[in-house]
């Protein structure tokens, strides 16, 4: 199984995917550091009223970007090769189909997964750190609330990851790319779409869920892999 | 000896259309079975169901002397195969390619690599993505690839689309020397005659998604049949000394200039001395021999006819 892990890890050049998650996190820090300098304490609304909500903003945007980045992976990996013909290709191989699509699906998994606890890490120590130099938002972040915080973080990192394959179930049967990125948009923008400070991804719950609904999903979309022709 | 292949009863449908019906094909060990028909015929998808791609709806499959049972793949270590366009990964280089099948063929031999590419001499742009690469590159690359992990049988369809003469000459030495030196069965379909009359052992003709007929081409071309062709201005009057003068009934009008005469029991002199004295005008006259391309074709339009009689008997 990491076996075909890796063969999938030579098939998309990582490297070229890796630079592009380095540049998302530094586009969203450098966002967030705008908002932080112009629409700081001082104006009639500040952006951010506590530290703790500047950490929520930074793990909203991350699960947010990340969705949708490992929809383009999960395009690449799983519809691309359809459109390409190499997934017949790979189907006339000695392996397991449904063990083919599990190490596609686990690669975007992880993706997803660490790309948004590493991108909450790095962008949230950013901010905390420009914030204990200019000290524009006031008041303590207590041990405890930081490290709720970080159990929230990873909890809502494996939904966005289970989230993140959602998108199959709407690109996989037109053998569509944009139908897969587009959706992946759509699901962002409902789960993590804010009002009033409240979004759908604050409640544990409901990222776990949809975790288990995209997992669910990705696996109806293959349940028949094994007696499916091939064209 | 066990054969490669056996399709009994072989169907497969599409809601009511039938792509391929009762197809009975035997694959020698070590032959080289040329499988032609037309654009369209279930040559593609026969392929595709030798290798599970697509599932069959009706019959059996045999490989290497074991019945094919839905979800075994084991004997995929077995089969190189070109399906229809040959699909790579662009952005990977021709060796990368090439060792990404060796990796998931579970076969690690990389001298084999080598070998293969230099056997359909792509020597020098591995290194190159694929992507760059001209059909016909491609098309020796597949080949390559389907030869590299040293299968006992090789499935090719249309393999010699994209290459140029000499291309097509370096291939069909190549699947001589693998036939003759590995002992490799290897199944090749074609819509042209000419291009594997030349290299097949057997050639199984399908038309319509059902096998016309399966012959040894050496037992066709003994079976041949020779006649006397006549080119003529007045075919009718000549039509009428044949009968009439000559007694001749088994002559078939081709066109509007041209007779063929099967009866071999009136000689060509004898034939020629009596139309010219019955002021016949003749450009020429010549012993001909039937040619496999018309014996095919004759075969695929009264496959109908054979195809219903053989139904019936089983």
């Amino acid at each position: 199984m990491l076996h075909l892990v890796k063969l999938e890890l030579k098939k998309v050049s990582l490297r070229g995917y890796v630079y592009g998650a380095l540049i998302a996190y530094a586009a969203i820090a450098a966002f967030l550091l705008l908002l932080y300098f112009f629409e700081g304490s001082d104006s009639s609304a500040p952006a951010f009223t506590s530290q703790f909500e500047m950490l929520t903003v930074v793990n909203t945007m991350v699960c947010a970007t990340f969705i949708v980045y490992s929809s383009a992976l999960l395009s690449g990996l799983v519809i691309g090769e359809f459109k390409d013909k190499t997934m017949s290709l790979l189907f006339a191989y000695p392996v397991s189909r449904k063990q083919l699509i599990f190490a596609k699906l686990s690669v975007v998994f992880a993706w997803c997964f660490v790309n948004i606890v590493l991108g909450n890490l790095l962008i949230g120590t950013v901010m905390l750190t420009v914030n204990g130099y200019v000290g524009q938002v006031g008041g303590e972040l207590a041990a405890v609330e930081l490290l709720r915080h970080v159990g929230f973080i990873l909890l809502q990192g494996v939904g966005a990851a289970g989230m993140s394959l959602l998108p199959l179930i709407v690109g996989l049967p037109r053998r569509s790319v944009p139908a897969t990125i587009v959706s992946s948009i759509f699901i962002v923008s409902i789960v993590n779409s804010n009002n009033n400070g409240f979004s759908l991804s604050s409640i544990v719950a409901i990222p776990l869920i949809l975790a288990a609904i995209g997992i669910f999903g990705a696996y109806l979309s293959f349940r028949n892999i094994d007696k499916a022709d091939v064209a | 000896m066990t054969d490669t292949i056996r399709t009994l009863m072989l169907s497969k449908n599409y809601r009511a259309a039938d792509v391929v019906a009762n197809v009975n094909m035997t694959v020698k060990r070590g032959e080289i079975y040329g499988f032609l028909g037309p654009n369209g015929a279930g040559k593609s998808t026969v392929m595709k169901m030798l290798l599970g791609l697509v599932r069959p709806t009706g019959g059996e499959i045999e490989l290497f002397g074991e019945k094919l049972i839905p979800g075994s793949i084991d004997h995929l270590k077995r089969i190189g195969h070109l399906i229809e366009t040959p699909a790579f990964y662009d952005k990977m280089t021709a060796r990368e390619n090439l060792e990404l099948h060796a990796e998931y063929m579970g076969y690690h031999n990389k001298e084999s690599i080598d070998d293969a590419l230099r056997m359909v001499q792509l020597v020098g742009v591995d290194k190159k993505p694929v992507k760059q690469f001209s059909l016909g590159m491609k098309q020796r690359l597949a080949i390559a690839r389907a030869i590299s992990t040293r299968p006992e049988l090789l499935l090719l369809d249309e393999p010699i689309n994209g290459l140029d003469p000499e291309g097509i000459q370096l291939m069909r030495g190549l699947f001589r020397r693998l036939r003759d030196e590995w002992g490799t069965s290897i199944l090749i379909s074609s819509h042209l005659l000419s291009e594997i009359e030349q290299i097949a052992d057997t050639i199984g003709v399908i038309d319509g998604g059902r096998l016309v007929r399966e012959v040894a081409l050496d037992e066709v071309r003994s079976s041949t049949t020779d006649y006397i062709e006549i080119s003529t201005a007045n075919a009718a009057l000549a039509a009428y000394v044949l009968t009439e003068k000559l007694g001749i009934e088994r002559f078939k009008q081709v066109g509007e200039r041209t007779l063929r005469v099967y009866d071999s029991h009136v000689p060509q002199e004898t034939l020629s001395k009596t139309l010219i004295l019955n002021d016949v005008p003749i450009e020429s006259i010549n012993r001909r021999h039937h040619t496999l391309e018309e014996y095919f074709f004759d075969m695929v339009k009264g496959g109908d006819n054979h195809a219903a009689s053989r139904q019936a008997g089983a």
